[in-house]
């Protein structure tokens, strides 16, 4: 036995042996992963495992110049329902609550989501779709329904978040509030002012954060705070008055519906600083119904037609080439130019008119005579001038696309000895709606010419980052003397000029007419004409404190096209309704002179009424309706004819009464 | 007092205790580590039920532990007499039962009626088959036996127990067969007819794989999956094992010499059975070069104590009985340790008292608890001479302290 017991530990001291070496090849092992092959596995470590999250910034808002919010993000989220997750338990348990609450929330009824839900599942289908893009608020409601409650994993709910920027005007200047949009190839489009600020103000950093993956496609943050904390977006406040807003987009809108317009825009600006305050901008849809399109105000550039006049006369006036009581010739209504006719649209013409009463009636001949006759030897000094006034290049607003304006200049392939005559009653060159607005509204603002602007402050929540002040492009276009003269002639072109139809004797506005023939050089032109009507100008006449233009194109000449009867009305409409709340004129009587008598009335009525209680008291001179409550409370029965004063009462003054008496009142 | 009764109870080799004791407290970080995957994933967000779950295993295993190590181990002999037809029962209704886990066809476990928890039979009845084979080894220790008459008593109960395992675990049924093999060459089983045995076990393994192909509906899914994990061993196509085991390579190459820190390993995220099968790679993860060998050298010291045991134990049957349940310990550590380093193919094998899961830590509790009653018994036999000479009070200091109380 002792020599087995030794055999047995022999051969114990081998197999420990054995088991040893085992343990040293191990650690061998161990060292050559860590060592020889270590760094291609930490490599893969890292690589895999471990990568940097992007923390998208909140975008900032834009808001109104007053305060309301015009655009903004708020999460949106995706509800889908994993068919497979849940137990077959828990499945049977609650998809009789499940299909209720969805019953209750989408209208189809329980029955219905029962049915589904059993189909999708034997389907296997893992990523049912139940409701897209709906608010905070729903989401919650949808995460307490029965089974999906239960969560991800056992309930098989699925959320899937996203931002989604929200318009609460709706549709309401859509376009010049903007918005960024990536297509899927990449290409972004920002148009607007949220497009136009939102990569310098309203995008704000995107922050990082260092995430390690943890198997079945999660990731956990490695840290717990962000490698790059993400900073939210600046708000932007924008000029834009909702009020007058929508005061110019309703208008418009109800014009275009009328008219069957093809497009129209509306641009409200304030005339000291060039804070534009509306930009509406509506255009057809093949149902004819219309939505902001395009940017038309900022981004089309078109001939002017009639509004040019004015630039075309102001020339003439700074360069003293003529006065406004200079008299032209606008003959029959036709006049000859260089191998075509001019005309215009009064037949039989205004005959012998002043340079003033020309732009008033917006004389085609008048202006087209008085600038030929001052220019044609020297066309370029006329040019330079509009140059000097900008006129030829873009203004540089912030929205991006803004139309390209141009002016033909001597030399030019456009240029001809037409070019200068119609030039001058607003053909042969082109402009867009903005462009001529702030022009107009230099000479509202007595000759400073103010860049329109659409934002007015950055914001950090409530700390300012930036104010934006007026900027000047020319300090002075004209001298005093021919701005008041231009004053005084676009006020009598409301007054009586082509503008008369619009006068209001209870609010002033100046302005001028347009309406300008659109592809007049096509064939058919005569039987199937296409214009666009504008008006353009300012309020009050006096002390003017908003410019507006208005232009509607391609109007129902059947209904109508001139300026005055298409975009007049949509100019008279916004000016009308600002101006009620500030009104020129007083229109009702003052007030205090009517409190003195109330008062008087009605402690004459309190005497009377603590004073009497069974004895008739006089109520000649009161009020019927005091009369009738103060005898009605004693307990007279009133009879009375109709309201106004007492003149008489059939009982005297000083009698005692009783109750349920009759009482006769005479009233003036 | 409560302690001082519970040290003065324990009796064996002290040092064992103390190894065990201290892996068990070591097994707590890695395992509440690597178990915060499982609860983020499984969507209980708890990771301290897995803290409890661990600790109530534990627990339950030192309890065993301590039973068994009262246990005069004589009494084991027939013990394992009467357990073995009661493993083969057991092995029996868990093969029809066919318990399924994480999805693949693998009848392991069964459900213990009243406690409610799952156990894998196979590592019972690989202690069981142990202590009957240290039995049957240490009873014809003085008889010259011929290969004929070992078949019926010997063999035929390890296969019959092996052949019930292979089905659903062909690796814990080589290593109960490797283990078998050790004990037996260590038992003084002429070496000649161990040859011949592995030849049968050999052909008997080759039968089986050419029947499970042969029809496939019998045993789907086992055989397919040992052929791809040994093919995918040598060769170099990406599967479900090379993921494992390039995962556990990373986790061993971020450890590093000093590890990223408790709790910090990444890896342990994606490694299936982070806190089990691949807790090696998780420890080196966290505890870097100097964890991993510290891990080692216990279990080396484990290894040297139990020798220890071995050779002083005044029996043939208690040396073998210490021996054949001690090495499979080890050497289950080994291939532990061997899987997760690249050394050996993906088996599935767990780091004894360190991995998370009942049975592993149960059964090495029982097996531990046997060698401890081994050296108990010993201990007594030495207290007896001691007292007889009247040198007992020196010889044991807790002796000296309780009698001081």
């Amino acid at each position: 036995m002792a020599v087995q017991e030794k055999g047995i530990l022999n051969r114990l001291y081998f197999v420990a042996g054995c088991m040893f070496i085992f343990g040293i090849a191990v650690v061998f092992k161990l060292f050559s992963i860590q060592f020889i092959q270590g760094d291609k596995y930490r490599e893969m470590a890292d690589k895999r495992d471990i990568k940097e999250m992007v923390i998208p910034a909140n975008r900032g808002n834009v808001y109104s110049s007053n305060g309301n919010l015009l655009a903004t993000s708020i999460p949106k989220y995706d509800i889908r329902f994993d068919a497979l997750a849940s137990s077959n338990k828990n499945f049977e348990k609650h998809i009789k609550g499940l299909s209720d609450s969805l019953s209750v929330y989408f209208g189809k009824p329980s029955s219905y989501y029962t049915q589904k839900l059993r189909k999708e599942r034997k389907n296997k289908s893992r990523y049912l779709l139940l409701a897209r893009n709906i608010g905070y608020s729903q989401y919650l409601r949808f995460r307490s329904f029965p089974l999906l409650n239960l969560g991800a994993y056992k309930g098989g709910l699925i959320v899937e978040q996203s931002t989604k920027r929200e318009y609460p005007l709706g549709v309401v200047a859509q376009r010049t509030i903007g918005y960024e949009r990536k297509d899927e190839a990449g290409n972004v489009t920002r148009p607007g002012i949220d497009g136009a600020f939102g990569e310098s103000y309203l995008k704000g950093k995107d922050g990082l954060r260092l995430k390690q993956k943890i198997g079945k496609g999660q990731w956990k943050p490695i840290v717990d705070y962000d490698h790059v904390e993400p900073v939210d977006g600046y708000d932007v406040y924008t000029t834009i008055d909702v009020n007058i807003q929508d005061i110019a987009h309703h208008a418009l809108l109800e014009q275009l519906e009328y008219y069957e317009a093809e497009h129209g825009c509306v641009v409200v600006m304030d005339v000291k600083t060039g804070e534009i305050k509306a930009i509406a901008n509506l255009g057809r849809t093949s149902t004819n119904t219309y939505y902001e399109k395009l940017n038309y105000a900022v981004g089309e550039s078109h001939e002017p037609g009639s509004s040019f006049k004015l630039m075309a006369l102001m020339v003439a006036l700074e360069d003293k080439k003529i006065d406004t009581s200079t008299i032209v010739d606008t003959g029959r209504g036709k006049k000859h130019f260089y191998g075509r006719y001019i005309t215009d649209s009064k037949t039989g013409g205004y005959g012998k008119i002043s340079a003033a009463r020309a732009l008033e009636v917006s004389s085609n001949i008048g202006l087209a005579t008085l600038i030929d006759d001052a220019y044609a030897d020297n066309p370029q000094q006329f040019i330079d001038k509009l140059k000097s006034w900008h006129l030829n290049e873009r203004l540089g607003v912030a929205i991006k696309g803004e139309g390209k304006p141009d002016i033909p200049q001597p030399g030019d392939k456009k240029w001809s000895r037409n070019a200068l005559p119609s030039i001058a009653y607003g053909y042969n060159l082109r402009l867009t709606p903005l462009q001529t607005l702030a022009f107009y509204n230099a000479i509202a603002n007595n000759g400073k010419m103010v860049k329109p602007r659409f934002i007015k402050e950055v914001k950090e929540h409530s700390k300012s980052i930036e104010k934006f002040d007026e900027m000047i492009l020319v300090d002075q276009i004209a001298s005093k003397e021919t701005l008041d003269k231009i004053h005084e002639i676009l006020k009598n072109t409301v007054e009586r000029g082509t503008g008369s139809s619009l006068y209001s004797k209870y609010f002033s506005m100046a302005g001028k007419t347009g309406t300008t023939r659109v592809e007049y050089w096509k064939d058919g032109w005569e039987e199937n004409p296409k214009y666009i009507s504008s008006f353009t100008g300012y309020f009050p006449a006096e002390n003017p404190k908003y410019s507006c233009i208005v232009v509607i194109h391609e109007p129902k000449v059947k209904k109508g096209f001139y300026g005055a009867d298409v975009s007049g009305p949509v100019f008279k409409k916004v000016a009308q309704k600002i101006f009620t709340d500030t009104p020129i004129k007083e229109e009702i009587k003052s007030l205090n002179a009517e409190t003195v008598q109330l008062t008087k009335d009605y402690n004459s009525y309190n005497d009377k009424a603590r004073t009497y209680i069974t004895i008739m008291p006089s109520v000649v001179g009161l009020p019927v309706m005091d009369a009738v409550a103060l005898l009605e409370n004693m307990g007279l029965k009133v009879v009375f004819n109709k309201t106004g004063r007492v003149k008489s009462q059939s009982i005297s003054k000083g009698i005692k009464v009783k109750a349920n008496q009759t009482i006769e009142l005479e009233v003036s | 007092m409560e302690m001082k009764t519970v040290f003065n109870n324990i009796k064996g080799d002290r040092l064992i205790w103390a190894l065990v004791a201290l892996l068990a407290i070591f097994s707590f970080l890695p395992v509440y580590s690597a178990s915060s995957n499982l609860a983020y994933v499984t969507g209980s967000g708890n990771t301290f039920t897995f803290f409890i779950k661990h600790f109530i295993h534990l627990l339950m295993g030192f309890g065993i532990m301590y039973g068994v190590h009262k246990f005069p181990y004589r009494y084991f002999r027939g013990l394992s007499l009467i357990m073995l037809p009661l493993v083969i029962v057991l092995l029996i209704i868990t093969m029809i039962q066919g318990t399924t886990i994480d999805g693949a066809n693998a009848s392991r476990w069964i459900r213990i009626p009243i406690v409610g928890v799952s156990f894998q039979t196979s590592t019972f009845a690989s202690v069981v088959l142990m202590v009957y084979v240290a039995r049957y080894l240490s009873k014809i220790k003085d008889e010259k036996v011929s290969f004929k008459e070992t078949i019926l008593p010997l063999w035929f109960p390890v296969f019959l127990v092996l052949m019930l395992i292979l089905p659903s675990n062909f690796s814990t049924t080589a290593i109960i067969f490797s283990m078998v093999l050790v004990l037996t060459f260590l038992g003084g089983y002429p070496i000649r007819y161990l040859a011949a045995i592995v030849g049968a076990g050999l052909i008997g393994f080759i039968m089986f794989v050419l029947v499970a192909k042969a029809f496939p509906d019998a045993m789907p899914n086992r055989v397919d999956t040992w052929i791809s994990r040994i093919e995918n061993f040598s060769d170099n196509a990406d599967t479900k094992e090379d993921y494992q085991i390039e995962k556990a390579k990373i986790a061993i190459a971020s450890g590093g010499i000093k590890g990223v820190g408790p709790g910090k390993s990444i890896q342990k995220n994606f490694l299936p059975q982070s806190s089990s099968d691949f807790i090696f790679a998780i420890i080196i993860e966290e505890y870097g070069m100097i964890g991993g060998l510290f891990l080692l050298l216990m279990y080396m010291f484990l290894l040297f104590r139990i020798v220890i045991v071995a050779q002083k134990s005044d029996s043939v049957f208690g040396k073998l009985l210490v021996l054949g349940v001690g090495i499979p310990i080890i050497f289950q550590a080994l291939i532990n340790m061997a899987v997760a380093v690249e050394l050996f193919p993906v088996t599935g094998q767990t780091l004894p008292f360190v991995s998370s899961g009942g049975t592993s830590i149960w059964m090495s509790c029982l097996a531990i608890g046997i060698i401890l009653s081994v050296s108990a018994k010993r201990e007594e036999l030495k207290q007896k001479e001691s007292n007889d000479l009247d040198e007992d009070l020196e010889d044991n200091p807790l002796e000296v302290l309780s009698e001081a109380m």
